[in-house]
Order: C-alpha cells, then sequence, then structure tokens
C-alpha cells in the first residue's frame, strides 16, 4: 500500500487482479477494464497538478511544463490507487458482514449488536420509505416539479418513517429482553473453527509481513521520481529477499483459490 | 466516586492516545514516501475506540442498542427519500438530531456506525474510517451545541445557519482531509489550498442539505423522540449518570 517502487507495484497490481478474477470470472473484467481506463486518465493528468521534474517533454499555457517525472509518478500513483480499490473490492466480496461480526462480537459485543441490527433495518427501511411514497402519490401527495415540495414531501415521509421505525424497535428490543438478551455470552450463527491449516497460513503471514517491512525500512524499495528519478536498483540483495517476500505474501489468496478450484474439479470428475 | 471509576474504567482510552498514536507515529516516521496512506487511517480508527468502548462499558440495554440501531439505519435509508433530489445527502442532520435527542455518546455512534453501514452499500475503502469519524463529530457537535443552547429546536433560523456553517467548516474539510491523504502521493503545502477550495461547493450543497433537514424535521422528531423516551423511558442511564 506504501511501496512507489515500480516491481512492487507491479506484483500489487497483478495480484491483485488475478484474485479478483478467481472471485469473480469473467464478470470482472468489465471492471477492471474500466478501473484501468480510470487509472491511465489519473496518470496522464498528474503532470497538470505537479510540474517538478527534469525532462520535459512539453510546455503549455505559457510555459508550464509537462514533465517525464511527474508523468511516470502519476502512472505510479494511479496504479498504487487502482491496486488498493481492487484489493478492497476483494475484500468486500470475502469478508461479509457476518464474518465481520464473528470477530468483532466477543470484543464490542453490544456495538456490534447495534451494527447487525442497524445492516438488517437499512434495505427494511428502504422498502418501507418506497410503500410511503408510493401511498402519498396515490392520495395525490406525490412529487411534483417544484424542488421545495419534493424536499417538503421526503422530509414527511421520513418524519413517518421515524414513528413507525421506533414502535417496531420499542417491541423487537422487549422481546430481546424477555429472550434474555445480554443474560449470557453472545453466539454466532455461523461458526469457524481456528485448526492447524489456518494457524500455519497466519504464521506464514506474519513472518512474510515482517519480512516485506523490514526490507521496506531499510530500503528495498526506495523510489523518488519527482523532482529527480530514482529507482533502488534490482540487483541488490535487500530488494531481492523484499520483494520475493512480497510475492508470496499477494500471492496466499490466489493460490488458495486455485487450489480449491482443482480440488473441485477433481473430486467432481471422479463422480 | 467519579475518580476511581477513571482510572480503572478508561485505560483503554488512555492506551490508545499515549502508546499506540504514539507508536504509530514514530514508525510512520521512518516508514518510506508512503507513510501519510496508512498512518492517517489507523489514527482516525483509534480516534473512535474510546466512544466504542465507553458504549461497552455502560453495558447498554436492549432498548438503548435498538434505538441506537433504529437511528443509524434512518440515517442511513433517508438518501433513498430524497432520490429525486440527488446529493442532498440527509445523513448528517438526522445524526445530528439523534446526538440533540440521546446524547453526545449516542451520537457519535449514530454517525459512526451509519456511516460503516452506508458503505457496505456504496463498497469499504479507506476512506470509511474518516467517514465515520467525520459523521460521528457531526452527531457529537450537535449533542453538544444543544446541551450549551446553540441549537435551539424553537429557533429553526439560527439552528439551520449554524448547522450549515458546522458542515462548511469542519466535517466537510474532514472529508476533504480524506483526499489529501489518500488521494496525493505527497502531501504538497502549496496544494492544500486546492483541494480544500475544491472541496468547497460540494460541502456547500452538503451543508444546505444538512441546514433544511435540521430547520423542517428538527422540532418534529425531537418532538417524536422526546415522547418515545417518555412514553418507554429510554436512554436513561446517560442522562441519571450525568445528573449524579
Amino acid at each position: 500500500m506504501f511501496f512507489i517502487h515500480p516491481a512492487f507495484l507491479v506484483v500489487s497490481l497483478g495480484f491483485a487482479i488475478t484474485f479478483h478474477i478467481t472471485i469473480k470470472g469473467s464478470e470482472s473484467l468489465k471492471f477492471l477494464g474500466g478501473l484501468l481506463t480510470f487509472a491511465c486518465l489519473l496518470a496522464v493528468l498528474n503532470p497538470l497538478i505537479n510540474s517538478r521534474g527534469e525532462r520535459i517533454l512539453f510546455t503549455y499555457l505559457g510555459g508550464r511544463p509537462y514533465t517525464m517525472e511527474a508523468l511516470l509518478y502519476g502512472f505510479a500513483i494511479s496504479i498504487m490507487f487502482v491496486a488498493v480499490i481492487i484489493w478492497f473490492s476483494t475484500y468486500n466480496q470475502i469478508m461479509t458482514s457476518d464474518k465481520f461480526l464473528y470477530i468483532f462480537g466477543r470484543i464490542a459485543p453490544s456495538g456490534s449488536t447495534v451494527l447487525t441490527m442497524t445492516l438488517r433495518f437499512v434495505p427494511n427501511y428502504r422498502n418501507k420509505i418506497i410503500q410511503l411514497s408510493n401511498s402519498r402519490s396515490a392520495i395525490g401527495l406525490g412529487i411534483s416539479g417544484k424542488k421545495k415540495q419534493k424536499v417538503e414531501n421526503a422530509l414527511m415521509i421520513i418524519s413517518s418513517l421515524i414513528t413507525w421505525a421506533f414502535e417496531g424497535g420499542i417491541v423487537t428490543a422487549d422481546s430481546m429482553k424477555s429472550r434474555g438478551h445480554g443474560t449470557g455470552a453472545r453466539t454466532s450463527f455461523a461458526l469457524y473453527s481456528f485448526d492447524v491449516r489456518d494457524k500455519t497460513l497466519l504464521v506464514l503471514i506474519i513472518v512474510l509481513e515482517i519480512i516485506t517491512l523490514t526490507c521496506g525500512i531499510m530500503g528495498a524499495a526506495e523510489t523518488e521520481y519527482t523532482p529527480k528519478l530514482y529507482i533502488q536498483s534490482m540487483n541488490s540483495g535487500c530488494f531481492v529477499a523484499g520483494i520475493t517476500a512480497y510475492i508470496l505474501l499477494l500471492a496466499i489468496p490466489t493460490i488458495l483459490n486455485l487450489m480449491e478450484e482443482i480440488k473441485w474439479r477433481i473430486s467432481r470428475s471422479r463422480i | 466516586m467519579q475518580k476511581k471509576h477513571v482510572n480503572k474504567k478508561n485505560i483503554i482510552t488512555i492506551l490508545v492516545i499515549f502508546v499506540l498514536m504514539p507508536a504509530t507515529l514514530v514508525v510512520s516516521w521512518y516508514f518510506g514516501n508512503r507513510k501519510y496512506y496508512l498512518s492517517s487511517v489507523l489514527i482516525m480508527i483509534y480516534a473512535m475506540i474510546p466512544f466504542f468502548a465507553g458504549f461497552e462499558r455502560r453495558r447498554p440495554e436492549a432498548r438503548d442498542i435498538v434505538t441506537l440501531a433504529v437511528m443509524s439505519a434512518i440515517a442511513a435509508a433517508s438518501r433513498v427519500a430524497f432520490m429525486p433530489l440527488p446529493h442532498f445527502k440527509p445523513l448528517v442532520g438526522i445524526t445530528m438530531i439523534s446526538g440533540m435527542a440521546f446524547g453526545p455518546q449516542a451520537g457519535f455512534l449514530t454517525g459512526a456506525i451509519s456511516g460503516l453501514v452506508s458503505n457496505f452499500v456504496f463498497g469499504q475503502g479507506p476512506w470509511t474510517p474518516w467517514q465515520m469519524f467525520a459523521y460521528g463529530i457531526a452527531g457529537f457537535i450537535g449533542a453538544w451545541f444543544f446541551r450549551i443552547g446553540i441549537f435551539n429546536v424553537n429557533r429553526r433560523f439560527r439552528t439551520a445557519i449554524i448547522s450549515f456553517l458546522v458542515v462548511l467548516c469542519i466535517i466537510g474539510p474532514i472529508l476533504d482531509t480524506c483526499a489529501v491523504f489518500t488521494m496525493a502521493g505527497e502531501i504538497d503545502m502549496k496544494i492544500l489550498p486546492t483541494i480544500y477550495m475544491s472541496g468547497v461547493p460540494v460541502n456547500a450543497v452538503h451543508g444546505i442539505a444538512t441546514a433544511l433537514t435540521l430547520f423542517f424535521l428538527g422540532e418534529p422528531m425531537m418532538e417524536k423522540l422526546d415522547r418515545i423516551k417518555v412514553k418507554y423511558g429510554m436512554m436513561d442511564t446517560e442522562v441519571k449518570n450525568e445528573v449524579r
């Protein structure tokens, strides 16, 4: 997330893309295409904001320079930005809200209860808002042209939603209480056990992360784009160790997914 | 009696502020050019811990939990009602009202949770902690201004104008700072004014939405919430504790 060395960037982007494809399949190609176009646009625009650099490609608007270094820097930044977005998109796929709650249910039982209930209420209230606005337009109080009326109409809907929501909420709360909420430890819907496989993987991840970070602090990925281009040479031992650990670390999710897929194919073909 | 509790209870808060925050800053100081990215997100998360820890410590009743969930869900879902009006985000306004009705802690949590939940729809990212913090602060300010009498439901114009200024001068800039730390590669003092200036129109629209929400909804909603509080005796513990 903070390396701007080109090799590290390429590794991060590459594994983000492969992992995204293993999760979403052909659907992800459209998403990735749009994102990469956006990244190129962002990269080309960067020199307009940042004019530092030595090699001037051309000047515009009466002498403002458009430099090579700033353009490269733009590419580095936008690749990093896009890689982060893709990683987060896979995170959204993997970390569904029930897993999130499983983790936080022990540390913060009340807070995670609020979160679960909110997550359930939001779609519920959405439907109610649509119902309310439909019934308002059925009695002739629907949305008309003027902005002021639109605002007032929407606020009226929210006002009636609140009354309905609170009366329902109190019933829920009393029901929770009479069923013994808060008397014992929280349990979860899904059960995840932490076995030897998970421990091995966790240790592996931590070791690889430590190696990457130490190499990072020692300057394996040291890079400057503006005002003068400087890229850490790819031959130093520190760089090799850092990038190897980084590649292994980022390859873990893809490898896991592919292995699952292969196992599934094999066991299905045996039937 | 109060003091004895402080030592024991606030240990998490003290740890976070005096150990975790400086540690992150020191580590990030030694860490190359992209240090702002992660450390700024981490600091935002640390800033929210005391509020959540305080809520856990209170051992809230089922009713308090449900009330918070209902307020957060309304704040997050309210955008649907404004479908015909794009860019109209009533979230901050409703968070402020929640703070006014249920106190600073509940206000902060409403904002933070609705920020988190609405991002389950719009997509999580490094901006999530920033939004949670900004909306939480909005709820906190709403409660605080209401206590000291700056927000007054009977003076709708004053409340609306002040809430507009709060969004324009505090909430908006916090969200813009997120853009500074996550989008820009390195902090360049020269481009800071440009980023904040380009945020002004967006923040102004956001502020107008908040002001209108408070102007029209402030009084009726407070009345409803007060009625519910009296009817069912909710969120009493916080008030009682403070009176004590």
